[in-house]
């Protein structure tokens, strides 16, 4: 057997590299089956070939993992998907590290064109697209060379060169035409690629914003560190993290295991149009991500005012009307991938008022505990508060004693039949939903109105916004004070409120958002409006310094960037013109070829002899030479025909029928001769016999 | 000589061109009888701005040929004896001292004509050839550090013998190569031969040769030549062809790049016999054998006229290969 060609191999390897990448950029993938590829994939490039004589063994290996994964789909821990994606990449691994014969080779593009699929499933963003370009150029060449090596005999060099050239030149015109297609329709594509049901990296959307929260199962939320809003902030707090509170709902009902709420959908859907509102209000303009997943509306504690709700339905960008939920939840009518809004919130230390527009039976509930509250609680709450009765300084004296003595962790195995005892007295361990339950009941059971908010914490400043994680999710305490309204009380300790995402993947997530706001700025959301302000932005005569004098008149001439694109665009067109011109210099050639051709049909028809590779020319000089009684009529159209086509002299309108008209009545009359001629000929032959 | 040039016309049309060169053929068909191909080749030859290559046996009017060439064009002659001997001064011309202003002053040697005869080039020492070289390729001369330059137009027509190769001086690859047109006029046909015999008997056929052009007219025919149109595909037929000579598995040595320039200005002449300003695969076709038959090296031992022949044959071979543009 020959060597296979060492550049194939590299090109197979990158491919399938591309189709794990496409799943591995949903970040769902488990760490140790990221780690166990990317080993492959460098050992492959490296030409190790690991497993080629252990390939039983490996396979063996690969039987192990189904089995750990199995067992893992079986517990709950793993989605079925995502184990799927990872054994059809350690199946990619142990092929490429094998033999690299023909088997191996399909086995290993067919496990990338599984990859590619199965990220789809798990995500379908910008990343996830470029990864499935990569795959289907590397895959491509990669393919196309083994048919050429397969095509080459032993021995003899493959022309590596003479086919990668004109294979990558139609492979880069074919995804140039891809993405043109994708940058015309930008719109259509990106609802088509952005996942409607899966919310792109991270399947799971955020806090769960359902009717209920139920406590207890794993806070696997919080290391996501998936955007699921971008926010401007006016005025402007300037801080690179926001210590404050989004809000998106509150709870006022617990039945030992779940937060609801007394009263459900208030109001009918409307539109709501904001104005701009005094200045003491905080006002944000938030963009909701498709990884948000929900359709609540959130904003910055204490909500005011909530509207000009946009929704970007695949369709195209529409306002959606909003309806009020209990536990004041505004929410979205119109299902859509992401959505835009304003709101406005009032100052953190603003008196909210103490009805907030509660009905009785809310009000009531701010006080309830659960039928079957464990006595502890209480007991617990009277021992650490010793007396203090003033509803503030109680819930923060409790908050304290929980930061002090509580630990925070994710991990919760199993579901404990009274949640909220099993973490006060039990685990004494959880994360902020169980800590924000515990300070609720205990603030109701000595009589403080309190009752359960979630949303989200934080914001990392990126472009002069906000941006908040779906790990950002959390739960906190709204606590009645009289006089004042609800006042947020949070019992989670602060170091464990934010997003717990490894800090590289957040990173390298920052960088991918940023691009990707780049990419919806300019490209998805780019419209008219936008060309008419680039180009107005273009040609503005540049503003007078602040140092320069008065008196002097201000130039009224474009600045230097409007004249370098002019030059620029001049060039591109002169640069174009000259391609063009080469095309349209070739128009009469092919026009003179296509007369050719049908010189040749009516030749043809005529049954006028030709030898083989004689041109029209040799034809010619030919009957002319014999005498034949066509050349006559030959002789001027095929010069004619050689002015067309070697003289630079094209054929004029019409020449080319009248020219042809000649040559068929030419034929005609030839074909009548020899009619003739025969006849007259058998004449004798017929008498004879 | 006898009669003055040709007044030019205005500017030379493809007509005008053609009707030049046919009354040319015909002042050569007066001296060379029964050879019309021939002739209007070595007119095609002279027309292009090339040097001629005559291989024949003694006695089939090659000097004749070359000798009424100089007189229908009215151009100065010299007709040089190759012979074992020759040295290049012979040629070129020397610095000839005068006593009496005890200076030295260039005297040219028989080189410095419009139309040189160089008869049977290969009995010369390679010295002398190359000598001849440099006149062919700069059509100037370097003497003692001088240059002079040559005459224009400057032809040169050469002449070898083919079968006698004893005490001769093969022709390197190279002077070879200088050639544009290489041709053999051969026996002429028996009904040609008694023709002769009966009218003209020993009596040589060059005074009735009238001259019906000038040096000025060749010149600007030598420029319009070169601004007959050669489009794109012919050219890339011309350098297909090159290619199919390199890569021919009979021929050690094709086609060189000189080859290819010479081809496109030997068909852009033989257009214009046609009355056209442009070039046509036809035209290429035309002129293949006798630009490129002598240019290239086959890789059998065969010499002389059976080299030539098949040299002939392969090139034809390969023209019947290479499909012409459409």
């Amino acid at each position: 057997m020959k060597r296979p060609l060492r550049l194939r191999l590299v090109l197979r390897d990158l491919a399938a590299g591309s189709a794990f990448g496409a799943m591995a950029v949903s970040g769902q993938l488990p760490l140790w089956a990221l780690g166990l590829f990317l080993g492959a994939l460098v050992l492959a490039l490296c030409d190790v070939r690991l497993v080629a004589r252990h390939s039983r063994l490996s396979a063996l290996g690969l039987l192990v993992a189904a089995v750990l994964l199995g067992l893992q789909l079986t517990s709950g821990a793993m989605n079925a998907v995502v184990a799927a994606c990872s054994f059809a990449g350690l199946i990619a691994a142990q092929r490429m590290l094998s033999t690299p014969d023909a088997a191996a080779e399909g086995q290993t593009h067919l496990t990338g064109l599984l990859m590619v699929a199965g990220g789809a499933a798990l995500s379908g963003d910008m990343t996830y697209a470029l990864c499935l370009i990569a795959f289907g150029v590397l895959a491509s060449l990669s393919l196309a060379l083994g048919v050429v090596e397969a095509a080459v005999p032993d021995g003899e060099p493959v022309p590596v060169r003479a086919v990668m050239r004109p294979l990558s030149a139609g492979l880069a015109f074919a995804v140039a035409g891809a993405v043109a297609f994708f940058v015309l329709f930008p719109r259509l594509n990106w609802a088509m690629v952005g996942p409607r049901s899966a919310p792109g990296l991270g399947a799971v959307s955020s806090a769960g914003y359902s009717n209920t929260v139920r406590l207890g199962g794993a806070g696997t939320i919080k290391g996501n560190p998936r955007v699921v809003l971008r926010a401007t902030l006016t005025p402007d707090p300037e801080r690179d993290a926001l210590d404050a509170y989004w809000v998106g709902r509150t709870y006022d009902t617990f039945d030992g295991m779940e937060w609801a709420n007394v009263v459900g959908a208030k109001q009918t859907e409307r539109q709501i149009t904001l104005r701009p509102a005094s200045d003491t209000l905080l006002h944000q303009r938030i963009e909701l991500l498709p990884a948000y997943g929900a359709r609540t509306l959130i904003a910055l504690e204490m909500p005011s005012r909530l509207g000009n709700a946009m929704a970007h339905t695949p369709t195209g960008t529409r306002s959606s009307p909003v309806q009020l939920q209990g536990g004041g939840e505004v929410r979205f009518t119109i299902a859509a991938p992401s959505y835009t809004y304003e709101a406005y919130s009032l100052p953190p230390d603003a008196r909210t008022g103490m009805s907030a527009g509660l009905v009785q039976a809310e009000r009531d509930q701010l006080l309830a505990v659960p039928e079957h509250l464990d006595p502890r609680v209480a007991r617990l709450a009277a021992q650490v508060l010793q007396g203090e009765k003033e509803p503030l300084a109680a819930a923060r004296k409790l908050a304290a004693f929980l930061q002090r003595d509580y630990a925070y962790t994710l991990e919760q195995a199993g579901t404990p039949e009274d949640p909220l005892a099993d973490f006060l007295f039990v685990r004494k361990a959880g994360h902020c939903e169980h800590f924000a339950t515990a300070l609720t009941l205990m603030l109701r059971t000595q009589g403080i109105g309190a009752r359960l908010a979630t949303g989200f914490y934080g914001g990392t400043r990126v472009d002069g916004g906000y941006l908040v994680r779906a790990g950002d999710a959390h739960a906190w305490t709204h606590v009645l004070v009289p006089g004042r309204g609800f006042v947020t009380v949070d019992a989670t300790p602060p170091s464990n409120r934010t997003s717990q995402g490894s800090v590289l993947l957040e990173k390298l997530l920052a960088f991918y958002e940023a691009v990707e706001a780049r990419w919806r700025n300019s490209v998805v959301d780019y419209s008219f409006r936008d060309q008419f302000e680039l180009a107005s932005a273009l040609v503005r005569p540049p503003r007078r310094p602040a140092g320069s004098p008065a008196n002097e008149a201000p130039s009224r001439l474009p600045p230097p960037r409007a004249w370098v694109t002019a030059a620029v665009v001049a060039f591109v067109v002169w640069r174009a013109a000259r391609f063009a011109s080469r095309w349209t210099g070739r128009a009469p050639t092919l026009e003179a070829t296509r007369f050719l051709d049908r010189v040749d049909a009516l030749l043809q028809r005529a049954h006028v002899p030709r030898m083989e590779q004689e041109t029209l020319e040799d034809l010619t000089t030919r009957l002319a030479r014999d005498g034949h009684p066509l050349a006559l009529a030959m002789t001027p159209l095929t010069r004619r025909y050689l002015e067309a086509r070697f003289g630079g002299r094209a054929l004029r309108e019409g020449e080319a029928e009248h020219l042809l008209a000649t040559l068929r009545r030419a034929l005609d009359a030839e074909a009548a001769r020899r009619a003739v001629k025969p006849a007259g000929q058998a004449g004798p032959t017929a008498r004879a016999s | 000589m006898t009669q003055p040039a040709r007044v030019l016309g205005p500017a030379p049309s493809p007509a005008s061109a053609r009707a030049v060169m046919e009354r040319l053929a015909a002042q050569l068909g007066r001296a060379v009888q029964g050879k019309p191909e021939e002739v209007r080749r070595v007119v095609t030859c002279v027309v292009a701005g090339g040097h001629l290559l005559l291989e024949d046996m003694p006695g089939v009017g090659k000097t004749t040929l070359a000798e009424a060439l100089a007189r229908a064009c009215a151009l100065s002659f010299a007709r040089i004896q190759f012979t074992a001997d020759l040295l290049p001064a012979d040629i070129l011309g020397t610095q000839v001292f005068h006593a009496q202003t005890a200076t030295f002053s260039f005297r040219p040697g028989p080189l410095f004509r419009q139309l040189v005869l160089a008869d049977e080039l290969n009995r010369a020492p390679p010295r002398t050839q190359s000598a001849l070289l440099e006149g062919m390729a700069q059509g100037q001369v370097s003497l003692d550090g001088q240059t002079h330059p040559l005459p224009s137009p400057f032809t040169v027509v050469a002449t070898q013998n083919p079968v006698d190769f004893s005490g001769t001086y093969p022709l390197p690859d190279s002077q070879l190569d200088r050639f544009l047109v290489r041709l053999s006029l051969g026996h002429p046909a028996p009904d040609v031969e008694a023709r002769l015999l009966t009218t003209r008997g020993a009596a040589s056929p060059l005074p009735s040769v009238e001259a019906v052009t000038g040096p000025e007219e060749l010149a600007s025919l030598r420029d319009f030549v070169q601004d007959v149109k050669l489009e794109a595909a012919v050219a890339d037929y011309v350098v297909r062809l090159a290619r199919a000579t390199r890569e021919h598995g009979d021929l050690e040595r094709g086609a060189s790049t000189r080859a290819v320039l010479a081809l496109g200005s030997a068909a852009r002449a033989q257009a214009l016999w046609e009355g056209r300003d442009f070039v046509t695969p036809g035209d290429v076709r035309a002129m293949l054998v006798p630009c490129w038959a002598h240019r290239v090296l086959l890789r059998s031992a065969v010499q002389g006229v059976s080299a030539r022949d098949e040299a002939a044959h392969l090139v034809e071979e390969i023209a019947r290969k290479v499909a012409a543009p459409r």
